[in-house]
């Protein structure tokens, strides 16, 4: 692993230029995936300000409007859906609408897989066995069948939904913490700390944590995208986000009745899953050779 | 090799047992399991009955051996639909779904493992590269969008093949395709960085020190060696081929389980969801305990250990 990195005089670092250097950390696709994705926190942020229209307003003089490009016109830049409602409106209500499941079930996910897995960590013994089983129930079943027959059994609200989502993924994150935890509280400073009369609060919040957070943000970039995929998925079956809210799931779902006479309807909600969804992975892919030298 | 195997078969078990567990308690959870499996306007006598016969009656703990006992006797309650019993139901759409999974999991096997070990081989290569990038774009791109889109091209552009439905070959093309490609691109991630792994250990040295051929190595060293932990995914493959299903079927309208599920779920028919938990549950532990005997076959450190051998 080691024979690869080859020492190299300081002088050579100096003597590239700065735009290549830069370029080098920056890889050119990771600059637009953040760029993508900075442009969809600012969507979603001011989705109301944006949006042409309400996104639930019917206008049924203007149905199956073709977007600009396709012999539309302005009034509708992406054109209108079979009840007449701005496509473009829809889209920015929808990602808003997913951004905000996302983000608040993977950090459901990711605190919940973190307690379980300090708290393994800590205690060991009956504890730590308890949450083995649990990450082994999770990771033994298919999370989406899973999330399905939860939704038969106790139907669905966007509440619950968010609160289900937030079960996607915990037991990768546990498992990081618990291993991790273990491995800090073997390596001495964990014990010197503790010794020093610091709280276990104290010891894991402020000495722990920081040790592990490289391999959960990394975690984050895995789990997040995931979420993404499993609510669309979700919605596309008319089991997640529904109506009249709009999710992007749900509008290819409800479009994919027009795909021969409409494709836009659902293609451009399927545009932003893929390009957010890639550019998360591939930030993710570089912040784990950034963080996280030992995963490489 | 057999405590290894039985440890494992335990294991499954255990799993088995908390999947219906977990059906039983999220069943109680959500009110009366009578009116909710029954349907409300059923006739009182029945819903009586039927109470009768899950024991709703008696004390909790003797519920949930008595539903125990019901499932092993087959008992799984019928739907809601038509009354027919719930695990025929499920268990009828079972070829339908093998007949995409199965293929869908040869085919990402087919180009998940070659891909995988190419880039590895060629490691840093711009070829490496757009591997690696078409896995990412794999694996992030969800099966409906791309299911979508195969159906935009091939059958209304192009009109080779159908939209959907179910009979001939070329209706099982499209859901295969849409199947394999996501499951194909993680195999070819974790091969590839199973095979770098292997390809940079000190054996690998060795064996091209003592003067074999690199293809020597590659085909007798190093792919034995990268198998062992890509076997790990295949497991997790079929769990994610199950899930997939679900979507695909309902993009293609296949008649499958995951179609099944799907209506099930909105129309709540509970008994029917339970059944296809457990034949999802039991098809999780067939795949896993298949993994762990591959383990056996490749590892032979796992062969040697109980019969006094090095662990």
């Amino acid at each position: 692993m080691n024979a690869r990195v080859t020492p190299v005089p300081l002088s050579f670092h100096r003597s590239r230029g700065r735009i290549a250097a830069f370029l080098q950390d920056w890889p050119p696709l990771v600059l637009v995936s953040l760029a993508w994705l900075a442009a969809m926190m600012v969507v979603a942020l001011l989705a109301e300000w944006l949006m042409p229209y309400e996104f639930s307003q019917i206008d049924l003089r203007a149905r199956l409007q073709p977007p600009v490009m396709f012999g539309g016109d302005w009034a509708h830049p992406l054109g209108t859906d079979e009840l007449g409602r701005d496509v473009l409106s829809r889209v920015i209500s929808a990602i808003r609408i997913s951004l905000l499941i996302a983000f608040a079930s993977t950090l459901i996910s990711t605190f919940l897989g973190l307690l379980l897995g300090v708290l393994a960590a800590h205690f060991r013994g009956w504890v730590e066995n308890v949450v083995l089983v649990l990450i082994d129930f999770q990771a033994s079943m298919p999370f989406m069948i899973v999330a399905l027959a939860i939704l038969a059994f106790f139907g669905n609200s966007l509440s619950l939904f968010i609160v289900l989502m937030g079960f996607y993924g915990w037991e990768r994150a546990a498992r990081i913490a618990r291993s991790m935890t273990i491995a800090a509280n073997e390596q001495g400073y964990a014990a010197a700390v503790h010794d020093m009369g610091a709280s276990a609060w104290r010891v894991y919040g402020k000495h722990v944590l920081p040790n592990i957070a490289g391999t959960i943000i990394v975690n984050i970039t895995i789990t997040f995208p995931g979420v993404v995929l499993l609510e669309s998925g979700l919605s596309f079956l008319g089991l997640g986000v529904q109506p009249p809210m709009a999710s992007l799931g749900n509008m290819v779902g409800y479009g994919r009745e027009y795909l021969q006479s409409a494709p836009w309807i659902l293609l451009c909600p399927s545009l932003v899953i893929v390009l957010t969804t890639f550019s998360m992975s591939l930030v993710g892919d570089w912040l784990r050779d950034r963080l996280d030298p030992a995963l490489r | 090799m057999f405590t290894y195997l039985s440890e494992r078969i335990a294991r499954l078990l255990l799993t088995l047992f908390l999947v219906l567990s977990f059906a039983f308690v999220i069943l109680r959870l959500s009110g009366d399991p009578a009116l909710i499996i029954m349907s409300p306007d059923a006739p009182p006598e029945a819903i009586a009955a039927f109470r009768e016969a899950w024991g709703l009656d008696a004390p909790i703990w003797q519920q949930y051996l008595g539903y125990f006992v019901n499932l092993l006797q087959g008992n799984f309650g019928v739907s809601m639909k038509d009354e027919t019993p719930a695990m025929q139901m499920a268990l009828e759409r079972v070829p339908a779904t093998l007949a995409i999974t199965v293929p869908a999991l040869l085919l990402q096997l087919m180009i998940g493992i070659p891909a995988g070990v190419y880039a590895a081989l060629h490691h840093n290569s711009r070829l490496d590269r757009i591997l690696m990038g078409a896995s990412i774009a794999g694996h992030t791109c969800p099966s409906f969008v791309l299911g979508l889109l195969l159906v935009l091209i091939f059958s209304v552009s192009l009109g080779w093949l159908p939209t959907g439905g179910y009979g001939t070959w070329q209706h099982a093309l499209l859901p295969i395709i849409t199947l394999a490609l996501g499951g194909a691109a993680v195999l070819a991630r974790f091969t590839r960085s199973a095979m770098v792994e292997v390809l940079g250990q000190p054996y690998i040295r060795a064996a091209l020190a003592k003067g074999l051929t690199w293809r020597q190595v590659v085909f007798r060293h190093a792919l034995p060696n990268a198998a062992i932990p890509t076997v790990t995914l295949v497991g997790m493959m079929v769990g994610g081929l199950i899930a997939g299903a679900v979507v695909v079927e309902s993009v293609f309208s296949w008649p499958g389980e995951g179609r099944l599920l799907v209506t099930a779920v909105t129309s709540r028919d509970l008994s029917v969801v339970q059944a296809i938990l457990l034949i999802v549950a039991a098809s999780m532990v067939i795949a896993n305990l298949i993994v762990d005997a591959l383990y056996v076959i490749l590892d032979p450190r796992l062969r040697s250990r109980g019969q006094g051998g090095k662990a």
